[in-house]
């Protein structure tokens, strides 16, 4: 994957696209764990959900830099 | 764990127990804020700098700007932010693309945008209000100081975007990680105080029957807190591991707290009219009636509520339920014997209420049930039904000031702006319009913006020693930069705590963040500062001085607006549609009335009067409705003409009210009334329960009409 991607004839890194998808995927991960009652059983929900985050973001992104 | 027991058995023994205890409720979950805010906003400029973002100072002062003690707040602010600048940055880049050269157009589109921003964000409560308003000055921040080269709109637009945005994410990063606070645990606990005051003050047969008086807390409160814990309960949705259907159950049980308030009060004001008329009998009767109900909520301890308890309850309460009908008719014929004058219509308005009361506390109660349940084990019997909105209701004529003041407070500033030829006058108009907008929801926007000018001058000071002084003194890198800024920062996370200091926080951070030099090198001249300070404090008289010509708001006109907008509501409800819901008729009333007690500058005699206007349209309102449901099923030789008249001449008296139209509808109903009472009554079950239905509401209205002393004419000026 490059490094930078043009979108609408304007050029940007691919990082920001990823940012976005993750955040969408993440927002509905979200949403069916709190439904599903995971949280409950979590110790810190606060830093599962930041941590889910930052394995949803950084998987593509090492992808890229690899 | 033997270690841990004797530890706790030592605390226990620790002479400063209860100190120490204090300690950790009080201070030191504001000490821990104040970590919070200092990690935050380190890290939003250490990641800024680094990155080498042109202006670092944004991304710190997004992080003061959204942070708050409980992590909720700060997702639903965080959330509009994101909004609001995407869309101010959007507009930006169209307008300064398309009219950067056009004077004319140019302010003209500003200045459509400011008012649609303005208009479009009072219509919305809570923090969406924010995310409109900041739509509308994000224009000013980015298209303003690129107008001479607007080649570089796109840059700023750009860095703005990504300043913000790292702002919002170390705050939200550093409140949901570090000690979070949840807003649903406040909600709880809000929800558990207001259920245990509404059991105590029915459980008390004096807060029904007695004299209304305002030194009782009980009763004054039981009304309070609608729209402040639907706001609590909409923005705890972006909490981690919030539970929807917990959610769901605050939002019924909100609902069900306004009906039941609503009924009670209603109940109150009937009762104090009977009271008044010295009908003693028919006071003995009621009382008669409601003792069973008591007595059942006497029996619930007052401590901690455990489900058993209220499953008790709500087994008696469904008993009494099934015997109130019996002992009402029991009564009615009892007092048909004893009493001479009018009594009926009161007799069977106030026994109805009664019932009312009852079922609707009886479906409190369950709902409360289901919630406790819900939270202990996760599941409930009780399946909810419905989701329930709470709607809102605003008056074009605060929408219409706001927007007009918006565009008055930019157009004056642009013309100071294009008189003076001042390069910094554009610092003046985004204050104007920053003060102009955001402010305008407070109860008193003057004091508001006298507050932020303290504010500001204290923060210009503070600057002014950190830029002269302090920065080119002894800082180096970025961490003795960050030790130099804690102690401030930290000053500013303690005054975010107390509520007194909020306006003149946020003229501190506003000033403090745009004049401390936080930029990547340093750069600051002495002149440079003076003028932009000055620029930004004549801005914020600008803004002032639109809140004392765009003024025309008074207790009187408030009065006729509320009194015209509840009047419109009941003439809608005679011909509109009927599948209005008493949830939406609730919530938009209570919301109203808020908006105009913090707008509208009530004092306290006329902010009780409109709330007895409330209920009286609230009643009226629903009656209509059920009526009107009734007769929709009944069969055409039942249908009796003069409700049709009584509807009717419900509707004209609100249309156009005066005293001798007051007189007239009392007595049409009065006569529809009799002629009801004197037919024969359907035999079938389902069709008299409806004829029956449609004889108390017709009495209800009467008797809140004949109580209603000041509504919808307004006799009495209560402003002064």
């Amino acid at each position: 994957m490059p490094l930078d991607i043009t979108l609408f004839g304007i050029q940007m890194p691919t990082l920001l696209p990823i940012f976005v998808m993750s955040a969408v995927v993440q927002i509905l991960l979200d949403r069916v764990m709190s439904d599903a009652g995971i949280y409950h059983y979590v110790w810190h929900p606060g830093l599962f959900r930041t941590a889910v985050f930052v394995c949803l973001f950084s998987i593509p992104c090492l992808l890229i830099y690899r | 764990m033997q270690a841990a027991n004797i530890l706790i058995s030592s605390l226990k023994r620790f002479p400063w127990q209860l100190a120490l205890r204090q300690w950790l409720t009080i201070d030191a979950p504001v000490l821990i804020y104040m970590a919070k805010v200092i990690i935050a906003a380190l890290l939003a400029l250490w990641i800024a700098m680094t990155l080498n973002m042109p202006d670092p100072r944004t991304a710190i002062f997004t992080v003061f700007i959204v942070m708050h003690p409980q992590s909720g707040l700060v997702f639903s602010k965080s959330y509009y932010r994101i909004l609001g600048t995407i869309a101010g940055v959007g507009i930006s880049l169209v307008i300064t693309g398309m009219f950067s050269q056009d004077p004319v157009w140019f302010i003209a589109f500003f200045a459509l945008w400011i008012g649609l921003t303005t208009a479009a964000g009072f219509k919305y409560r809570n923090f969406q209000f924010y995310g409109f308003v900041l739509a509308g000055y994000t224009l000013c921040i980015v298209s303003l100081p690129v107008i001479e080269t607007p080649l570089d709109v796109f840059d700023i637009a750009v860095s703005r975007f990504s300043e913000v945005l790292i702002g919002i994410m170390c705050a939200t990063l550093v409140s949901d990680i570090v000690f979070p606070r949840r807003l649903l645990d406040s909600l709880i606990a809000s929800e558990q105080e207001r259920f245990r005051n509404v059991l105590s003050t029915l459980s008390d047969p004096q807060s029904v029957f007695g004299t209304f008086d305002d030194t009782n807390p009980a009763v004054s409160r039981f009304s309070s807190g609608v729209v402040g814990l639907n706001a609590v309960r909409v923005n705890s949705s972006f909490e981690s591991g919030s539970d929807r259907k917990e959610r769901h159950y605050y939002g019924h049980l909100n609902h069900e707290y306004m009906n039941l308030s609503t009924t009670y009060h209603s109940l109150k004001s009937i009762i104090a009219a009977i009271k008044e008329g010295e009908k003693s009998e028919v006071i003995c009767a009621l009382e008669r009636l409601y003792d069973p109900i008591a007595s059942v909520l006497k029996t619930l301890p007052d401590t901690l509520l455990h489900p058993e308890d209220l499953d008790t309850v709500i087994r008696k309460l469904s008993e009494v339920k099934k015997t109130l009908e019996e002992h009402f008719e029991f009564d009615k014929e009892r007092l048909r014997e004893v009493m001479y004058v009018e009594w009926e219509d009161e007799f069977t308005s106030a026994g109805y209420l009664i019932g009312r009361l009852l079922h609707e506390l009886h479906h409190h109660c369950a709902t409360y049930l289901s919630l406790l349940n819900h939270r202990l084990s996760g599941n409930s019997s009780f399946e909810l039904s419905r989701t329930v909105r709470f709607s809102t209701h605003t008056d074009n004529v605060l929408v219409a000031l706001a927007a007009l003041r918006g565009i008055g407070v930019l157009l004056v500033t642009m013309l100071f702006w294009i008189l003076t030829a001042w390069p910094y006058a554009t610092l003046t108009i985004t204050m104007a319009v920053v003060i102009g907008l955001l402010l305008g929801t407070l109860p008193s926007p003057l004091d508001g913006v006298k507050d932020f000018f303290k504010g500001g001058v204290v923060a210009l000071i503070i600057a002014a020693v950190y830029d002269f002084y302090l920065i080119p003194a002894y800082t180096s890198d970025l961490l003795t930069l960050g030790i130099l800024l804690s102690p401030t920062l930290a000053l500013i996370g303690w005054m975010t705590t107390r509520p007194k200091l909020a306006i003149f926080t946020f003229g501190f951070v506003f000033m403090f963040m745009t004049q401390c030099s936080l930029d990547p090198y340093y750069k600051i001249e002495p002149t440079k500062f003076l003028e932009s300070s000055l620029a930004a404090l004549i801005g914020i008289v600008f803004g002032g001085l639109a809140y004392v010509l765009v003024n025309f708001w008074s207790c009187s006109l408030t009065q006729q607006r509320v009194s015209k907008i509840l009047r419109t509501q009941i003439v809608r409800l005679c011909n509109g549609v009927l599948n209005v819901e008493r949830s939406a008729l609730e919530s938009t009333g209570r919301d109203l009335v808020q908006q105009f007690s913090t707008q509208g500058r009530l004092n306290m005699r006329s902010s009780r009067l409109v709330f007895e206007w409330l209920l009286s349209t609230l009643e009226i309102g629903r009656s209509i409705l059920a009526i009107r449901r009734s007769l929709k099923r009944l069969y055409a030789r039942y249908y009796p003409e003069s409700i049709d008249i009584a509807l009717e001449s419900i509707k004209e008296y609100f249309e156009a009210p005066s005293s001798s139209g007051r007189e007239q509808l009392l007595g049409t109903l009065q006569e529809s009334l009799q002629v009801l009472r004197v037919t024969q009554m359907p035999s079938e079950k389902a069709q008299f329960k409806r004829v029956q239905s449609v004889i108390v509401e017709l009495a209800l209205i009467r008797t809140v009409l004949l109580n209603s002393q000041t509504f919808p004419v307004v006799t009495e000026d209560s402003c002064h």
